[in-house]
């Protein structure tokens, strides 16, 4: 970047302390971020950074001309102004957009902290590098880069066709297996391969021209001996398929040969990166909503927003979160604050249940509430932490952290702008604690009877404290946080969301489902029953929000046919879309390439009855294959057997009720 | 810079790529806003594997309060045609509708369309000189400190400077001539073109010590001995001491007057909003009329646009309404045609190129077109007077009004009837508004 400019390292002094700060905080919250280089940069860089996804280098394509077309156009209209972006790397790179307020620098610098520390600590992320490797993200996405750039500028190698291969690629970037690590996929079924040597390539040996060879041992007769592969279980990572089985379709000698090497290695490194930025898409509402979480803690309640600064960050925070629909950062936010709550309620209830008198079953009677949220509430002197307040604390305290205070009282850390110095992990957990805070009031009593007996099951000494105050005293305040540091380790968005959405969300921001009805030929509000609108919303995040699509058979028919399947779960394919994207799969594969789905199809009488009564019409699910060889898209009948194979019974993401539209 | 030369890549594949404008007309989402065309271009962004966007469904957030099942839900980015937008607030989610677009302007659509549609229309008949300021090569009298002209005011001073100074020594030479009064003295310079005044003089012959006032016996005599000393080598000597800057001499620098000449034009859209004007009509009512619309932005320097809703009254929407209103009431069609004459007083025909596109589905109230819309359609003058009927599913027996417009009107050339049945007849029901005036 420029850092020669004078306004960006103006602005890059400015920020200097309240980066410094801002990790520091991070690191006393618990938090254990990557390294975060702060990079300032103007408007028009930014939009350069969106585009090649907070990149400073990728390969030439024309993708990011339209990210970056589609980014300024929204920036001009004042949609989503881009305040940062950060790439997961170690260390990590992110860019402050130079016009940003001070408060805004201030919020997205919290708010990057957190990003850091979900990039190093969430396995998903972990995955990609392998445990002792670093992403080393930037060096890898250069390299690419460079290898690309040089087949483009290679006079050996067509520029059109080496794109046009690109585009093919990226067709299939989320057909890869995101759950599985880069490195245990790349290092499997090796001996299985050995043992099938391509006959193409034993003939290729024998050295004949390729008039003689195509006389000799005509594709029929290839075709007859080649005991091509049938898959045992289908292969979810269809581009890792086609780089190791795929060829390509020579015109001139009308028929499959092998690809070239750039076309293998461009192949692998688009794979690479697809794997890279999946824990990323894997994880959206997660990451966002911890650092949504983490930033309004640092921002609002340890006043790292200056007072004067504290409505301009007022205001940035509702705009993030204000947006409507549904916004990852509001559900993320609002999730974590339910595991958080969930976790400090557990363990609250658990010191309760321990009291002698109280039970699961008259907790509700026995246990007054304004009592234990008083008994709760953090320490006075833990809230008030300021300059002249520095007297009331002694350094032994372990919610103290002696040095901070030493230095406080020293005068050399400003204990007004920054009280958290003066206080230790186990003081912050205290001072933030949230069942204490206004917002969650009432979470404590709303627990239900079954989480009560769960909590009691397996209970034996539960009765060691005589008194509720006793049993509070015991309180670990950390609960709620070290609860959030377990679930930042080992979820993605689809299990985070299945397992934290609660009811009461739904309910309160009025979330719907709304599904497409023949019948109006509109879109109606299907259901308003939480269970729906948590299914519907699962549907969005499994596998990116994509149909999830598998090779099948890499010999099909016995012509060496590709077969792909998609895992029908109810919710039909684009059909036109799928179409042109088999057209680019067959770029890959070389021979004609089929895709095994199933449709629901209307009769004509059914539509008729339907459209007079004014109900929905029932459909049939249908089995098909679609075939492109080359020249046009084929539909075919689908194999009983087949069908049954891709077909997931036990899913059903239809949220319709059955008389809606009465 | 990469990212350079992947936008200019992207430039030439969305060229490429983005949808035919016929049947961008026919099928696209016109709803792109009124100043650049927003032509989406889905197309070019790479297949994938994809749920159908009506089979997946999706999850919205009520605003104000929890939605009843079954109530309509406008969902973006939906190919086909979405809810009838009762705009009850609710926002489906994000995360559909992110289309990359690819963006023409109106005189890029312009011409697309003279060229799909093999039309040639050349923006004709008036031109309004239109005023536009120039360099600021004009001088006038007045006007703010920074313009002045200081060069000139300076120049001026000078001349006059130059004019009115003489040469003082010579002068008070000549009072010093023996017996001389102030008159003589006078007269004699003024002989001499010496530029001094009687005034002067006066001062000056007080200010000749009596000793020296007849130090020479005759003016021819003094002429003699004394030299002049010419203004220049005056200047030199004493400096320019003062300039005399005059009001009079002060000129401001102003724009030069540029007369351009601008082809403008006004457009009235008349669109019935009765009852009988369901969605589909009013679709594409919509679909003829946007174009049209764009393509004349296109083809004129200057363009205004007014629209008229009526039934059996006519009232004034702004565009965003306008294509989508439903009133109740029956229909008067020549309401909207008074109203349009109205809007038009304010654009003289002499300096504006008229427009009147009208559309509905022919119903009108009896005799109401005979009677008063065709008289008006005749008074009003304009380059064209087109009537778009809209009748999805064939006629219905009383909607006449296209027929009795066309027949009425044989003889006028500015007038273009034409009816649309459903998507597929849009462009031919442009061409044959467009051809109209192109053939006239």
């Amino acid at each position: 970047m420029k850092d020669d400019r004078i306004v960006a390292r103006r602005e890059a002094a400015r920020l200097e302390e309240p980066a410094e700060r801002a990790r520091e905080l991070a690191e006393r919250l618990g938090l254990r971020p990557y390294p975060v280089n702060y990079w300032v940069v103007d408007y028009d860089e930014m939009n350069e950074l969106i585009a090649y996804d907070g990149f400073q280098t990728r390969y030439p394509h024309w993708r990011w001309g339209m990210k970056y077309d589609r980014q300024r156009k929204q920036d001009a209209f004042g949609m989503g102004k881009a305040f940062e972006i950060v790439n997961n790397d170690n260390p990590c790179h992110a860019f402050l957009q130079e016009s940003n307020s001070l408060a805004d620098q201030k919020a997205v610098i919290t708010h990057v902290e957190a990003h850091a520390d979900f990039f190093r600590n969430n396995e998903w992320f972990g995955r990609f590098a392998g445990d002792d490797e670093e992403p080393d993200a930037a060096a890898m996405l250069e390299r690419h880069a460079e290898t690309i750039a040089g087949y483009m500028d290679d006079p050996e190698t067509d520029r059109g066709e080496v794109e046009r291969f690109i585009d093919a690629a990226l067709c299939l970037e989320d057909t890869i297996d995101q759950h599985r690590a880069l490195a245990a996929e790349r290092g499997g079924e090796t001996a299985e391969e050995f043992a099938d040597v391509d006959i193409d390539e034993r003939l290729d040996r024998l050295g004949l021209s390729s008039e003689v060879r195509d006389q000799v041992f005509d594709d029929e007769w290839v075709e007859a001996q080649e005991g091509r592969e049938h898959l045992a279980a289908p292969r979810p990572d269809v581009l890792a398929y086609l780089r190791e089985h795929g060829e390509r379709y020579d015109d001139e000698e009308g028929k499959a040969t092998e690809r070239e090497p750039w076309m293998d290695e461009v192949l692998e490194l688009l794979r690479r990166e697809a794997y890279y930025f999946a824990p990323q898409k894997l994880t959206k509402v997660m990451n966002e909503g911890w650092a949504a979480y983490w930033e309004s803690l640092m921002m609002a309640e340890e006043g790292f927003a200056g007072t004067d600064e504290f409505l301009t960050y007022a205001d940035h925070q509702s705009r993030v979160l204000g947006s409507p629909g549904l916004n990852p950062y509001k559900l993320g936010k609002e999730l974590w604050e339910y595991v958080e709550n969930a976790a400090n309620r557990r363990e609250v209830v658990d010191r309760l249940l321990r009291v002698r008198g109280v039970s699961w079953r008259n907790f509700h009677d026995t246990v007054d509430f304004d009592t234990v949220r008083e008994a709760l509430a953090p320490d006075p002197a833990l809230e008030e932490v300021r300059s002249d307040t520095l007297d009331r604390f002694d350094p032994d305290d372990p919610r103290v952290d002696a040095d901070g205070l030493e230095r406080a009282r020293a005068g050399e850390i400003d204990a007004d702008r920054y009280p958290w110095a003066v206080l230790s992990y186990e003081g912050l957990c205290e001072r933030h604690f949230s069942l204490a805070k206004p917002a969650h009031r009432g979470f404590l009593e709303r627990v239900g009877r079954s989480e009560l007996e769960q909590a009691a099951r397996y209970m034996f000494d539960d009765e060691v404290y005589a008194s509720v105050e006793e049993a509070l005293a015991d309180v670990d305040y950390g609960a709620g946080w070290a609860r959030m540091r377990e679930v930042r380790e080992s979820h993605n968005d689809v299990t985070f969301i299945d397992e934290f959405l609660t009811r009461e969300f739904v309910v309160e921001g009025n979330y719907f489902t709304y599904e497409y009805s023949r019948a109006t030929d509109d879109y109606r509000v299907a259901s308003t029953d939480p269970d729906d609108v948590k299914r519907k919303l699962l549907l969005r995040f499994t596998n990116f929000g994509k149909p999830s699509i598998a090779v099948y058979d890499g010999n099909f028919d016995n012509r060496g046919e590709l077969l792909l399947g998609h895992r029908y779960n109810g919710v039909a394919l684009d059909l036109a879309k799928a179409e042109s994207t088999l057209e680019r799969v067959f770029e890959l594969w070389g021979r004609p390439v089929n895709l095994a789905t199933i449709v629901t199809e209307y009769d004509d009488h059914e539509l008729e009855v339907a459209r007079r009564r004014g109900r929905e019409p029932d459909g049939e699910e249908v089995g098909v294959r679609l075939r492109y060889d080359g020249d046009g898209v084929e539909h075919h009948e689908l194999d009983a057997e087949l069908e049954a194979r891709i077909g997931a019974a036990e899913v059903d993401y239809d949220t319709k009720p059955d008389d809606w539209l009465a | 810079m990469g990212l350079r030369e992947d936008l200019e890549r992207f430039r030439e594949v969305g060229e490429q790529r983005r949808p035919d404008l016929t049947e961008f007309i026919r099928e696209g989402d016109l709803s792109g806003g009124d100043g650049d065309i927003r032509i989406p271009v889905k197309m070019v962004d790479l297949p994938g594997f994809e749920y159908s966007q009506r089979d997946m469904g999706g999850v919205g957030q009520g605003q104000g309060g929890q939605p009843q099942p079954g109530q309509p839900v406008d969902v973006p980015g939906d190919d086909g045609d979405d809810g009838d937008g009762d705009g009850d607030g609710d926002e489906p989610g994000e995360g559909e509708g992110e289309h990359g677009y690819y963006e023409m302007d109106p005189s890029e659509f312009a011409e697309e369309l003279d060229d799909q549609l093999g039309l040639d229309l050349e923006p004709k008949g008036k031109q309004v000189v239109e005023e536009v300021e120039g360099d600021f090569t004009e001088l006038t009298r007045a006007g703010p400190n920074s313009t002045l002209d200081f060069e000139q005011l300076f120049k001026q001073g000078l001349k006059r400077k130059l004019a009115t100074d003489f040469d003082e020594e010579y002068v008070r030479e000549a009072c010093r001539v023996a017996g001389a009064d102030a008159r003589d003295v006078f007269d004699f310079c003024r002989g001499e073109n010496v530029l001094v005044s009687l005034a002067w003089i006066d001062d000056a012959m007080g200010d000749v010590p009596d000793d020296e006032r007849d130090r020479w016996a005759s003016f021819d005599e003094m002429a003699e001995n004394v030299e002049r000393t010419p203004i220049n080598q005056r200047i030199r000597r004493d400096g320019l001491k003062q300039v005399p800057f005059r009001r009079e001499d002060e000129r401001y620098r102003h724009p030069e007057v540029e007369e351009k000449r601008q082809k403008n034009v006004v457009v009235v859209n008349i669109r019935d909003v009765s009852g009988s004007m369901r969605k589909r009509k009013r679709e594409l009512v919509e679909r003829v009329f946007t174009p049209l619309d764009w393509y004349l932005t296109g083809k004129y320097d200057e363009a205004t646009f007014h629209y008229v809703a009526h039934d059996a009254e006519a009232w004034e929407v702004e565009r965003g309404e306008f294509f989508g209103i439903r009133s109740g009431g029956g229909t008067r069609i020549s309401s909207a045609y008074e109203l349009a004459a109205e809007i038009l007083a304010e654009y003289p025909w002499s300096e504006w190129n008229r427009y009147v596109f009208a559309a509905g589905d022919s119903e009108n109230s009896s005799n109401d077109t005979t009677e008063n819309v065709v008289p008006l359609m005749r008074s009003i003058d304009a380059n064209l007077h087109a009537y778009v009927e809209t009748q999805p599913g064939g006629n219905t027996i009383n909607a006449t009004h296209a027929e009795e417009v066309e027949s009425a009107l044989t003889d006028l050339d500015n007038v273009a009837v034409t009816r649309v049945g459903g998507p597929e007849d849009v462009t031919g029901a442009i061409y044959d508004i467009l051809s109209t005036e192109d053939g006239s």
